[in-house]
């Protein structure tokens, strides 16, 4: 007897987003035409892109096993961005201005600005570049560092529903890409789509982050906000249809289970290896909801799921037409 | 396939007698369809209504139940692709994968009471190890009894018809799962688990051959069976569950519509993670440490959540850190989002504090409190009732930012001696109000430690 299994035909597919332009080796995501990982019966021009987190200060909070693989380099941008790049083989960076935040050094949007461009200047890859949050001292600095990075084609993270105005100014005058956030809900994904394209911006260059919850940590309402979310899009929604970006490292190692140690609770096992398992974890299982782009902290996450990943998409870098190298982990092979 | 209210109406009587309670035919009917009522309230169903519509309301996915007694466990009887459809029901059991061989008796019993005295709490579940899969070797027989005499559920990992035999006919009144090795031939396999009555997996090297084999394992008599996927690698394996699971809800194929078994390595630890999220019903495990079994337990319990009720917790007073009569003292509601959140926020903080829950039907605080359900009144009522008042000496709560509407009321409520304090809109700012609020204010109050 044989089985009758038809391929998922769907009407509409996710819109293409370029990340990084300018003196940028850009990285395109998103294009698919079916559920994630579905490669049997869709077609996906790109594979889902692995970042990591660099920051412009020492992020003394990280857990001593997250901050180890940078040691040497927390709070030194330029730095941390060569060894994400060159060592890690990251295909773009997350650029974290914690230190603009008031609480946390109040360093100002003439500092974030020069953070930024030195990471421009170490590095090739596209850049999301992610402020202190909610507020004016967010806008002050994302729109700085958009002025004098004009042209770089950042992904600004982020615009929100109560606050996209001037984001979404800056990233139509300056040539960026923007993060749309909200809070795990499709209703209101979409109410920001539909506000940022009213504000002119293309959600060709929109990408939409449905905010994470890490594993524990209310991870099953992201999974499921996001297939919602791609199942809307594959249904023609053309306000729903911006590829997913994802911050897993932040919220999978602010969980308790990833910082107890293995003499506190000896059932947990080795804490080094349970914080990048909880990373990994949170990271496939939002792959498997709808990821186009996952931020991550620990290299070794990153090399397990870009394994994970070659099962799906080949281990060889892709071409596009217009020849861009797609996440490519050539170059970085080289300085192995 | 499920039918249609027309379709039910059509084997009804139709002579809208109002036994069953309701009017009309036609409106029992529809009740039926949406799967509200049962037949059993027609008391004049022909016994043709009753097997069209039994058939048809089986479940997709058949139920397997693996041991006997507490431990034992029932997976399949899903109903869904996506857990937003619906919810996942059966959640996996997760099996600890254990070689006997070259252990004293001594130490098998020993790690196997290591694993059954494990239970770890979270967020109202009890982890444990599920059941443990006996690798055959000449010392699993005893190995097998063993687990079995622990209450443990048993998987046979065989690697000879003969071996498993013996297996499993010292334990078969335990009901244990029968897995043959990779590429045997199953005939002999299914004879064994039909005539001891026992569940089988079943596996082939591709989906067509899969659906056959567990077609042919039912028609020699087996009556539980599970499927293991193709799964040569992720994305096989993914392609592999994905269809399965599809396959079965559209009923294309008999043999499609079984609960599946997925057999993870050392070290594998993703293989688990794209088992447990996309459909996989029992999941053995070769790691045995916490670091690959936390998390995968966490992913079970987030993903087979019911996502059509919101996750509550238990109503109480928590500690974060080790706190005392000085301690801080926050109140949120028991929506386990926002507790996780607000629990994780303070403590990395570094200020030990009191957190008190309380019951507002598993809403976030500021729906709570448009639903009448985080009032002062309630509030009041939940820290009497928690005893608030032994445990801190300072008789301050902290409520949070986004109701500061609550605190007259409140403040009332409570009674001589208390204080409210209006505390941050947002969990990531609990360590600077700590820091820029409560501390100075502790000082003033003297309570500060």
């Amino acid at each position: 007897m044989s089985l009758d299994l038809k391929p998922k035909k769907w009407a509409g597919a996710l819109r293409e987003v370029t990340l990084g332009a300018g003196s940028r080796r850009p990285v395109a995501v998103g294009g698919g035409n079916g559920l994630p990982l579905h490669t049997f019966e869709a077609a996906f021009p790109h594979r889902p892109a692995l970042a990591l987190e660099i920051t412009d200060v020492d992020p003394v909070r990280w857990v001593e096993s997250v901050r180890q693989p940078w040691e040497g380099v927390l709070g030194r941008p330029a730095e941390a961005a060569r060894r994400a790049v060159a060592d890690f083989g990251a295909d773009l960076l997350l650029v974290h201005l914690m230190g603009t935040h008031t609480d946390r050094g109040n360093r100002s949007p003439e500092q974030a600005a020069a953070d930024v461009g030195a990471v421009l200047e170490a590095v090739n890859v596209p850049l999301i570049v992610k402020g202190p949050g909610a507020g004016q001292k967010q806008n002050t600095v994302l729109a700085r560092v958009a002025e004098d990075c004009r042209g770089e084609g950042l992904a600004l993270h982020s615009a929100t529903n109560e606050d996209y105005k001037t984001l979404a100014a800056v990233a139509v005058a300056y040539g960026h890409a923007l993060v749309g956030e909200s809070p795990i809900d499709v209703n209101m994904a979409k109410q920001l789509n539909i506000l940022l394209a009213d504000s002119n911006v293309d959600l060709n260059r929109v990408l939409i982050d449905p905010l994470t919850g890490g594993l524990g940590y209310g991870l099953e309402y992201s999974y499921s906000v996001m297939e919602r979310i791609r199942l809307a899009a594959l249904g023609g929604d053309a306000m729903l249809n911006c590829p997913i970006v994802c911050l897993v490292g932040e919220e999978a190692w602010k969980a308790k289970e990833a910082k107890v140690p293995a003499d506190k609770e000896p059932l947990w096992g080795s804490q080094r290896e349970r914080g990048i398992h909880w990373e990994v974890a949170t990271a496939m299982t939002l792959i498997e909801a709808g990821a186009e782009v996952v931020v991550l902290r620990h290299p070794e996450t990153l090399d397990r799921i870009r394994k994970q990943l070659d099962s799906w998409f080949g281990s060889e870098p892709s071409h596009d037409r217009e020849g861009v190298v797609q996440n490519s982990f050539r170059a970085t092979d080289e300085h192995r | 396939m499920p039918l249609t209210g027309l379709q039910i109406f059509k084997l009804l009587p139709n002579t809208n007698c109002k036994k069953c309670g309701y009017p009309t035919c036609l409106t029992f009917a529809m009740k039926l369809a949406a799967g509200k009522e049962a037949l059993e309230k027609c008391p004049d169903a022909s016994p043709e209504a009753k097997a069209a519509l039994g058939a048809a309301s089986a479940p997709p996915i058949r139920g397997v139940t693996v041991g006997r007694g507490d431990r034992a466990i029932t997976v399949g009887e899903e109903t869904v692709f996506f857990r937003h459809e619906k919810t996942f029901v059966r959640h996996p059991g997760l099996f600890q994968i254990f070689d006997p061989a070259g252990l004293t008796a001594a130490e098998r019993d020993a790690k196997l009471d290591h694993w059954r005295a494990i239970r770890i709490e979270r967020a109202g579940e009890t982890f444990q190890v599920d059941g443990i899969a006996v690798v055959e070797t000449a010392e699993s027989v005893a190995a097998a009894v063993a687990a079995s005499d622990r209450g443990f559920p048993v998987a046979i990992l065989a690697a000879t018809l003969p071996g498993a035999t013996a297996i499993a006919e010292r334990i078969k009144e335990h009901r244990p799962l029968l897995v043959p090795p990779a590429g045997a031939n199953l005939e002999g396999y299914a004879a064994l688990a039909a005539r001891l009555g026992i569940p089988l997996v079943v596996g082939a090297p591709d989906l067509a051959s899969l659906a056959d084999a567990a077609r042919d394992a039912a028609r020699a008599g087996v009556t539980d069976i599970l499927l293991e996927p193709p799964g040569a690698d992720p994305r096989l394996l993914h392609h592999s569950l994905s269809a399965i699971r599809r396959g079965a809800l559209d009923r294309i194929h008999p043999g499609l519509g079984h609960p599946v078994f997925l057999c993870v390595g050392a070290g594998e630890i993703e293989k688990a993670v794209l088992g447990i999220t996309k459909f996989a019903s029992l999941v053995a495990l070769a790691d045995c440490g916490g670091e690959t079994w936390l998390p995968l337990w966490t992913l079970r319990q987030n993903i087979y959540t019911d996502p059509q009720k919101p996750l509550q917790m238990d109503p109480g007073l928590y500690a974060i850190g080790e706190p005392n009569d000085r301690s801080p003292l926050l109140v949120t509601s028991n929506f386990s989002l926002t507790y996780f959140i607000v629990s994780t926020e303070a403590e990395a903080s570094g200020v030990a504090c009191h957190l008190a829950v309380v019951d507002a039907e598993g809403l976030s605080v500021l729906t709570a409190w448009s639903a009448g359900k985080f009032s002062g009144d309630r509030v009041a009522k939940a820290l009497r009732e928690m005893k608030a008042a032994e445990r801190v000496s300072h008789h301050t709560v902290i409520i949070p930012g986004y109701v500061p509407v609550i605190s007259g009321e409140l403040e009332d409520a409570l009674g001589d001696g208390w204080h409210v304090l209006v505390g941050p809109q947002e969990a990531s700012d609990i360590a600077p109000f700590f820091r820029d609020v409560w501390g100075p204010l502790a000082r003033d109050l003297g309570t500060h430690p």
